[in-house]
């Protein structure tokens, strides 16, 4: 099973200029727990801030999240994996990288993200196929 | 081993699984053929889809009779016969699904999901197959019908999306919004039922141990 068969799709987008605290509303409002980051300017390309990011970085240090920008506290670059790449790649990467979730590419294109709640997900299916064959 | 009495392989019973085998097999084929209709736009593999149904109509019909005709214990009969129904009536909303695809115009925007979602019933449909296969060959359930729960999940939250975009879709007469909420309802509700088939065989399986 690849990559791209159990991915989600949709993937949400943030500003890099844009407030922590719009940042927070957008993952409250869609139910998710991490966004890409759009930078503009030199500074240009993608990077991810996530729900780990506000907790450990902004709330728990008191900080006020309408007075921080998200490219403040977003990492950068992507950990990207291609759409073809198996489960085991997937799972591997995400390990060597200490991180939960991989945004996927077509080329040079975005085309979705894989947790590893999905890769978890995928690898108990193949485990159910076991023998059989159709 | 009391397996082998409830669920014996007599001649009257290997008519039956055989039948059951072979009315999952036309469901995969229908599922198939539903993602490739999508993927093509192809109007007549929708029709064939149609005519799927005809066929898987038929074969629930001599499974009923062959199991009413002797095969298995009778208190297994009643289950059996309605993990039929549910199967045959996945196959009712693949038909809707077709008719409802005929008669809507499917927003660019959205074909890609859709078709991700005819993809993930597809795979269930082949899962549901295994399971019973399982079931006949004596062994537990439990890993079989959680991967049909993993599918479903993955599809309710594609229909959450979908549902979400349908609301920002121009719709210039009635007709074509009730066509394409219901191409949507039934697509994304046949997961729903595959899964009730997946619990009900697991409640036989319960039951003949």
């Amino acid at each position: 099973m690849n990559v791209h068969e159990f991915m989600t799709t949709r993937l949400e987008f943030v500003d890099g200029g844009a407030s922590v605290y719009e940042a927070v509303e957008k993952m409250v409002d869609k139910r998710i727990r991490s966004l890409v980051v759009r930078f503009s300017g030199k500074d240009d390309g993608y990077g991810v801030i996530t729900a780990r990011d506000v907790v450990f970085r902004v709330l728990a240090k008191g900080i006020n999240p309408q007075k921080m920008k998200v490219a403040e506290i977003a990492s950068k670059p992507l950990i990207i994996i291609n759409q073809d790449a198996d489960l085991n790649e997937a799972s591997g990467l995400m390990e060597k990288s200490n991180v939960a979730r991989l945004f996927v590419s077509d080329g040079q294109r975005l085309v979705g993200l894989v947790s590893l709640m999905d890769v978890m997900r995928a690898m108990l299916i193949i485990r159910a196929r076991g023998k059989y064959v159709l | 081993m009391f397996f082998e009495k409830a669920f014996p392989h007599g001649k009257k019973e290997r008519k039956v699984i055989e039948n059951i085998r072979s009315h999952l097999s036309l469901l995969c084929t229908a599922c198939h053929t539903l993602e490739a209709a999508l993927e093509k736009r192809d109007r007549n593999l929708m029709g064939e889809v149609i005519n799927l149904e005809n066929e898987a109509d038929i074969k629930r019909r001599e499974i009923l009779s062959n199991i009413y005709d002797g095969a298995f214990l009778p208190y297994l009969r009643p289950d059996l016969c309605k993990f039929v129904e549910i199967v045959d009536s996945i196959f009712d909303f693949l038909e809707e699904t077709a008719y409802c695809y005929l008669e809507a115009e499917i927003p660019p925007e959205m074909a890609g999901e859709c078709l991700r979602v005819a993809f993930f019933n597809r795979q269930m449909s082949e899962m549901l197959l295994i399971t019973f296969q399982a079931l006949v060959d004596g062994e537990d359930l439990r890993e079989k019908t959680l991967a049909i729960r993993i599918y479903e999940k993955k599809i309710d939250d594609i229909k959450n999306y979908l549902t979400k975009d349908l609301r920002a879709v121009p719709v210039e007469n009635f007709w074509n919004g009730l066509y394409l909420s219901n191409f949507l309802s039934s697509l994304t509700g046949i997961s729903d039922v595959i899964e009730d088939a997946s619990d009900h065989l697991q409640i036989i399986s319960v039951s003949i141990r």
